[in-house]
This record gives C-alpha cells, structure tokens and sequence, in this order.
C-alpha cells in the first residue's frame, strides 16, 4: 500500500479538528450567552460542517470518516466513564427498576416498532424502497432507537434539570447499550443467515442477559482488583490515578473482547471504584483523577461531534425522501408513545409517580448521537446495499435530535416549570437531617414488618462494612457521611476564605459557644475547655513534618501554605472581634488562659490528651489523616498529634513529649525522635520534627514582630510563634516568660 | 368514640384521621384511604408486637431484632408515645398505645396518593415535618436548643465507635449555625440565638422534598463538562 494521502489523512484531520475545536469551545464559552442558547454539542458539528467542507473542497473527495473503531474504542470510553465516575449512585440506585426498565423495554419497544413501521412504509412501492427487508429494518430500527449518553449529557448539562429527571434520562442512555448491542448483532447475524429459528431467538434473548449482566460483573471485578490494589499504593501516591484509568479501560476491552457490552462494564467499574479508590488514595489524586477524567472526556466529546459533522460532508448519502421523514417521524412517535405506556406502568410500582411533565422531557430527552452513527458506518456493505440510505437518514435523525431538541428543550423546561436544580451548596445540617429521615424511615420499615427500599440498602451497608471494605480500603474507620461531608466542608471554606480574602457567611463555632444557653454570663472552666476544644477543631494545622524533595512525592505548594497563614490569620482576627463583645474579655484572668490555650491549641491539648485519652484520639486522628496527603497540609479536625500517639506506642518510647521547649526553644532538638522525619530538610531550618512550621521567616517575619508587640496588651490571641522557626534570642525571652504561666 | 365537639358517638371507620372528631366536625383534610389490606397487615403487626394484648408498651418494642441496629432507635421508639403525636393538643408520654395511635404514627408515613392536591401535600407535608421536630425536641418545649441537637447528631453517629464525642459537638455546632444564619440572618455578637422554633424547621426544610428527602432544587451535579467548581 502506498503511502498517500489517506494515511496522513486522519491524523492530520484528528490535529486540525482538535486545533480548531478547542480554541473554539474556549471562546464559545467566554461569551455568555451563547451556551444558554445553543448547547455545545452543535457549534462542534458545524464546526465539522465547515471543517468537512473544506477539506471536501479542497481534495475533492471524501474527508476522512469517523473509523468506528476510533470510536467505540477511544473515543467513547472517557465519557463514559466520566458519567459513571460522578453518577450519583444513590439516586440511580433508587430509581434502577425504572431505569431497567425504560432501557430494556423501552428500547425494545422503540427498535420494533419502529423498525416494522419502516418496513410497512417500504412496502409501499411507490417509495422505491421493497427491496429492504424486514431483518434489515429491524436492523435499522435497533441500531436507531438507542438513546445516546453522550448526546444527553451534552444537552443536559445546560438546562439543569432537577437530579431525578436527569438521571432517568441518563441512567436509560446508559443501560440500554446491552440491549442495542444484542440487538444490533442479533439481526445483522440474522440478516446473514439462510434460515431463522424459533431457537434462535431464544438464544438472543438469552445472549442479552449474558450481554448485560457479564458486562456489569467484569466491571464490578474489575473495580474491586482497582480498589484493592490502590490498598497498597500509600508509598507511591503518584501513580494512584494511573490505575483508575487502567482497571476502567481495562474492563471496557475486556467486555468488548468477549462481545459483551462494554458500556455497562465501564460504567459499572467507575460506580465501584469511586466508592472504594476515593477512600484509599491521597487528596491530590483524587483531585488528579477528577479533573484528568473531565479533561479527557471533553476532548472526547469534542472530537466526537467534529468527526460527525466531518463525515457529513461527502459522497456517503443516498436521499430519499419517504424514507428518511418517515424514519424521523417514526422515531419521535414511537418514543413519546413508548415512554408514555410504560410510565403508566411503572408509576404503579414507584413511590413517587412521574408526572406527565417528567415524561415528557424524558420522552423529548431521548436523543440520538454518535453511538448509532457509528454502529450505521459498521454495517457491512455486501449485505446492505442500500447502506447509504440509512447512513443518511441516521445522520437526518441525529441532526435534528441534536439541533432542535438540543436548543428547544431549554425553553421547553423552563415554559413547562420542571422542578430545575440549583447549584447549592450542600450544607451540614441538610445531611444531618437526610440521615436522620433515612434511620426514622427504616425504623418504622422495621416495625411494621415491611421490608421496603430501605431494608434492603441497610443490608447492604452492613455486609459493605464487614467485608468488603475492610478487604478494600486500607485505614477503614467506619465513616459517616455527615463526618466527610462536614470535613469537606472546612477544607472548602478554608480554600475559599484564602482565596477570596473574605470572612465568609459560614459560622465558626466561637461564636456559636456566646449563644449557647442563650445566655451572657462569666464562663466556667468546663465551658472554656468546651470553647477551647471546639477552636482546637476549627484552627488550621499548618505544621507538619519536612519532607525532603523526593520524586515521588510532592511539596506541599507554597502559595498554599501562604494561603493558609492569611487564613488563620483571618480567623483568628474574627474571633477576636466577636471575642471583644462580649463578656469573655472581661474576666482579665480568662484572656491569660485563653490566650494561652488558643494560641498553643495542639500543644496544650496534647499533653492531656495523651493522658487521658490515647487510643481513641489516635484513632480518629487516623480517619483523618487517612484522606490527606502526607505531604500536604490541609485541615485537620484532630491534631496530627494522632498519628506521633500512635508512633510513640508502637515504638514504647518515652512520656510524652514537652511541646512547650518546642515552643519555647525552637531549636531545641528534643523533637527529632518525634514523628516520621529524619531527613534535614530542604528548608533552610534544622528540622524540629513533626511540628515545624513551614513558612519561612522572611516572609512573615516582620509581621511576627509586630503581631507579638501588639498582642501583649490586647486579649488576641498569638498566632504568630507559630511561624516562628528559627526564634530569635529577644523572641525567644519572650516567648518564656509567656509560657510559664501555662 | 364520642367527638369532642358535639358528643356524638361515631365508630372508628377504615381511615385514620378520625382525632376524636366525628366526620362532620373533622378538620377538613384527606381521610387517608389506607387500604383495607394496609390495616390489616398492621394489625397483624400491632398483635404480634403486643403479644396479643390491647396496648403495646415500650419493652415490646425490644422484639423487634432489626431495630437494634438503628442508632436512633430510642427517639423512634420515644416518638410512638409522645403524645403531641397521637392528638394533636396534647403533650407529655403515653405509657401504652392501642392499635389507633399506632395506626396514627404509621399514617405520618402512608405513600402520597396521586388524587392529592397542592393543599394536601403541604399539609401531609407539615405534618411530617412536625414528626420529626418532636422527635429532635426531647423536652417539649418546642424549641430545638443546641444541647438537643447535640444529642440528636451524637445519636447518630453513636453507630461510629471510633468518632470522638466532640467531633459529633462540633458538627452540631456547625450545624446549628447555619440554621441561625438561615432563620435569622447574620447575628451580631451580642445576639442570642434560643433554639430553632418549628417555624425555621420548616424554613430549613423548605428546599427539600421530604419524600425524596433530596432537594426539590436538586444539589448541583458535577455535571459533565463543568469545568469550574470541582472542590469537592
């Protein structure tokens, strides 16, 4: 074969499409409007459109055409993944038995019918079309009739429908790949064979069982080797989202190699990994992961729309008139009819029945995309003659689902008032309170003997937590969700406080504590422990062991570190102004305390701590730990003292350290058996082990000075020693007489 | 029976918001068509909990085996006896119900009928609402106070062996918070906030659909191609 043009083709053609589809997506995107108008998906076909017609002008021929291989095997594979990374698991699992149902049924119901109303028009001679058979319109009514995941995520992620909706629609886009491929192979086998046997068709109904639930198994196995393996990876972080991509990938090939349905295998990988990979590896993979997931499949989706409307342009297309309205009219009739029965039936089995609002955006939600442009550019020739026919009515079909069911649909939701989400934040006492719904409703379920939805999810939670998270991830603390999500919360006000300067809407619990018991009145010590615990809880950890530069590890970023010191800096000038309103500033005594213990949160805790409670509080200084990065410094709601307790058991070392020479002699070497570090570290500062602060002292070091002067008199506490690392001889005198008393 | 109102005897009919009010002077809400089949399976179940008497008592509701695993399984249990449950005037702790309370605690959670107007829901609504903020309330004074909160998220996640007491504090605390900051806005120091009344339950409540316990304005999916706002 000689080396022409058609080899440079495509990759040339790959490289300029991308060139010129992401600028546009990035200019598409800085004027506002346009998104909330048109949805991307088609200004990337015209895109292609324009893209298809000048290379078609310039070489007179056909552009490149999308190779289905290219697609079903690296194009379409990061989206799917994406989705089913980020699906919310609860509500699909909710709503699977509509889900199935519509995927199953409704697919069926949408590829029969339309494929033998097809057939009847085709029978009509005047339309030129007899010589279609039945099979291949059948054919041709399965390989139409799929609703496409990456179509109605291009769609729908601009008008925001309410969750339940969205998930319906995307969950039915999702499932009922396993229909379609048994479908698709079932008739086109059935096309090339002489005779049809009722057994046969059994064996196609049997094969799609095998197809789907072989499909889902594989990645649900697959998904836990991902999980299992990611148990050990806590000495070479860096490569954790490494294997998320490969065990998905992985499980796509695998289905698809044994002709099972790829689709649901990946989708049901990404749904199991997340439950379990998300707990083992650090913060920053998972950040990784996330954000290289949404990266690739963007450009995927990209690529997509841009190769269909490349392919367009050319000299693939037989019109014919009858064929294709009919075909369009017959796909929009025989969903809206199929989602309107079958909702009828299902609505007896749900709770919550779908409104006729809900289906009729589902049923107009329904849209058709790349996956059946691919599967018409499969169908072998010699069987299909008129192969060019259906490639144009796909195309037809597929351009006014994309087009004009993609811009209608928005202000189609919005006259019909469907229930829109709203991009709020989750807040802590709705969690609470969700969870609290879910124990009173599984309570009642337990006394009225019924075994509902939730009966069978606490089965599963429980069986969850016996075995298989305890064989998966590898520091397993039983853990809340109200726990996470509150952390997560802290980390995101902290993030947001740094970046936006602002003392934000969200409450610290200093304040809180002035109205409890509603109450001013002079405080007890029992009430100031509490306070003092409370602000130990809400301080931010900004010490923590050197790490010496390593290539497998990261630094922790150093505007991140800064970020965190104007932070705190900021929380703690808000609790002094809150402080200075009230009564806590008038007991003279009590600011001394105050000061003492707010400003030496972790060292003045420590050391009674270790005490009383040695074990507990290392525990949970696990859980905590076990999300974050050894080498960063995030939040923590316990002190990383947990981690030294528990160093300091194992190895039987001797009492618990002195936090206060720490503190007072920055230099004092008597923390260098403490924590994990031994390297001297790339900071120019002897490392003082576990406790050492990591800003360096030019940068702050004036604003120390200053902030101790000022703070002598006043009852604000002393953040800056902290940052102090290398005290000097006057600070360091200082420094004594403040921390005898304590 | 007799109604409260005009001392008319009137028989306990197969529906459930009978209230000691005869059907004429009953306030003018759905009567809950439970089916018939419904109040026999729960009749079933009251007997069988009750060992065969009239009354059940809280020590019956130790047999139930699945209960035990629920870590707020004493304020359900509670919450069959409060009486601000069972009548709607009335307040304090029942020691025994019968079948009647029993069925009026169920009804709080009957699945929606599809005949169900606006007017209805809301109201199926409020009450339920109102379930549970006895539930929360343990003292009856009809305010949430913080201590109460307290032990409601300690309740839960009394599940968890390994979580300090104080983190479950410092999640109440937070938690607390922000419903002050809903129901009352920013508070400036000296402000004192008593306890969340019913009337900022509902107000908290108020995005989120109960059946679904999920936000009626859905919380915002990472959606595909959301490139901003990844944080959490």
């Amino acid at each position: 074969m000689e080396r022409g043009d058609e080899d440079v083709g495509p990759p040339s053609a790959l490289w300029s499409q991308e060139t010129v589809g992401s600028p546009k997506l990035a200019g598409f995107h800085l004027y506002h409007k346009l998104p909330s108008i048109v949805p991307e998906s088609c200004l990337l076909i015209l895109v292609g459109l324009l893209l298809g017609g000048i290379i078609f002008g310039a070489e007179e021929k056909s552009p490149p055409v999308m190779n289905s291989d290219v697609f079903f095997l690296y194009l379409l594979p990061p989206i799917v993944l994406d989705a089913g990374y980020f699906m919310p698991t609860r509500l699909f699992f909710e709503n699977f038995g509509t889900i199935f149902w519509y995927a199953v049924v409704g697919t069926l119901w949408n590829a029969i019918g339309i494929g033998i109303s097809l057939y009847g028009i085709c029978q009509i001679s005047a339309f030129g079309l007899t010589d279609i058979t039945l099979l291949q319109n059948l054919l041709f009514g399965s390989l139409i009739s799929a609703v496409d995941p990456v179509a109605v995520l291009a769609v729908f992620e601009n008008i925001h429908v309410n969750e339940q909706l969205y998930i319906l629609v995307f969950g039915e886009s999702l499932l009922n790949d396993a229909i379609t491929v048994v479908l698709y192979n079932l008739f086109k086998s059935f096309c090339q064979m002489r005779t049809i046997k009722v057994i046969d068709i059994f064996a196609g109904i049997a094969n799609f069982f095998i197809v789907g639930i072989g499909g889902v198994l594989i990645g649900i196995l697959l998904g836990f080797v991902a999980a299992f393996t990611t148990r050990f990876t806590h000495k070479i972080r860096v490569i954790e989202p490494l294997f998320v991509f490969l065990y998905s990938y992985l499980s796509y090939i695998t289905a698809e190699m044994f002709h099972l349905s790829g689709i649901m295998a990946i989708t049901a990988c990404a749904m199991t990994m997340n439950k379990y990979v998300e707990e083992n590896v650090s913060q920053k993979s998972y950040t990784t992961i996330k954000y290289f997931m949404k990266m690739l499949s963007s450009v995927s989706e990209t690529l997509i729309f841009i190769f269909m409307g490349v392919s367009t342009v050319g000299k693939n297309h037989e019109w014919n008139w009858a064929f294709v309205s009919f075909t369009l009219l017959f796909c929009l009739i025989w969903r809206a009819l199929g989602v309107f029965v079958l909702t009828q039936i299902i609505n007896v089995f749900r709770t919550i029945p779908l409104t006729f609002k809900d289906q009729f955006i589902i049923a107009y939600g329904g849209l058709r995309g790349a996956i059946c442009f691919s599967l018409v550019f499969l169908l072998p020739p010699t069987v299909f003659p008129r192969k060019k026919l259906f490639i144009t009515a796909v195309i037809v079909v597929i351009f006014f689902t994309v087009f004009i069911q993609g811009i209608t649909i928005r202000p189609l939701v919005e006259f019909l008032d469907v229930k829109r989400s709203n991009k709020k934040q989750p807040a802590v006492s709705e969690e609470i309170y969700n969870r609290f719904f879910d124990h009173v409703k599984t309570g009642i379920e337990d006394v009225c003997g019924h075994w509902g939805h939730n009966f069978w999810r606490d089965k599963f939670k429980k069986f969850d937590n016996k075995y298989l998270r305890r064989l998966l991830i590898r520091e397993n603390q039983p853990k809340s969700s109200i726990v996470s999500l509150y952390k997560k919360l802290e980390i995101k006000h902290a993030i947001e406080m740094a970046e936006s300067g602002m003392i934000s809407k969200v409450p610290s619990s200093v304040s809180l504590s002035e109205y409890h018991e509603g109450k001013i009145k002079p405080l007890s010590p029992t009430e100031m422990e509490n306070m003092r615990e409370i602000l130990t809880k809400n301080l931010y950890q900004i010490r923590h062991r050197t790490m010496s530069y390593n290539r497998h590890s990261l630094a922790a970023d150093a505007n991140e570190k800064q970020a965190k010191e104007i932070l705190i800096r900021r929380r703690h000038s808000l609790r002094e102004s809150l402080r200075k309103t009230n009564s806590l500033s008038r007991e003279r005594p009590a600011p001394a305390n105050t000061k003492r213990f707010l400003s030496l949160p972790k060292n003045t805790k420590l050391p009674e701590k270790l005490r009383v409670r040695n074990k507990t509080s290392s525990r949970v200084g696990d859980s905590s730990d076990s999300e974050m990065d050894a080498a960063t410094t995030v939040l923590n709601l316990r002190p990383r003292a947990g981690k030294i307790l528990r160093d300091q058991r194992l190895r039987q070392q001797r009492p618990p350290p002195e936090f206060r020479m720490e503190w007072k002699n920055e230099v004092d070497g008597s923390q260098d058996g403490q924590g994990e570090q031994q390297e001297p570290s790339t900071l120019p500062q002897p490392s003082i082990g576990f406790r050492q602060p990591l800003l360096t002292r030019p940068r702050f070091g004036t604003l120390s000075r200053e902030d101790l002067t000022a703070d002598h008199g006043s009852a604000r506490p002393v953040p800056p020693p902290r940052l102090v690392r290398q005290a000097s001889q006057g600070e360091r005198q200082r420094n004594k007489p403040e921390n005898e008393p304590y | 029976m007799a109604c409260g109102l005009c001392d008319k005897p009137w028989q306990f009919v197969t529906n459930l918001y009978r209230k000691s009010r005869c059907p004429m002077h009953q306030p003018a809400r759905t009567l809950a068509s439970v089916t018939s089949e419904q109040i026999e399976h729960l009749h079933r179940r009251f007997k069988q909990l009750s060992r065969d008497q009239l009354t059940i008592r809280k020590e019956n509701f130790d047999s139930i085996p699945d209960l035990e695993f629920n870590p707020i399984r004493a304020k359900i249990v509670h919450a069959f006896f409060d009486k601000r449950n069972l009548r709607p005037e009335s307040d304090g702790l029942a020691d025994e119900i019968n079948f009647e309370d029993f069925l009026t605690i169920m009804s709080y959670f009957r699945p929606i009928e599809m005949n169900m107007d606006e007017e209805q829901l809301d109201r199926f609504r409020k009450e339920k609402l109102k379930f549970l903020f006895h539930m929360y309330d343990s003292d009856h004074d009809g305010k949430i106070t913080l201590q109460e909160y307290r032990n409601v998220v300690e309740e839960l996640l009394s599940g968890n062996p390994h979580l300090e007491k104080e983190s479950a504090r410092s999640i109440a605390d937070g938690a607390m918070m922000e419903a002050a900051s809903i129901c009352v806005g920013q508070m400036g120091p000296d402000q004192v906030y008593e306890g969340i009344t019913f009337e900022d339950f509902l107000k908290m409540w108020q995005g989120i659909d109960i059946e679904t316990h999920r936000n009626q304005d859905a919380r915002s999916l990472p959606q595909h191609g959301d490139h901003r706002a990844l944080l959490l």
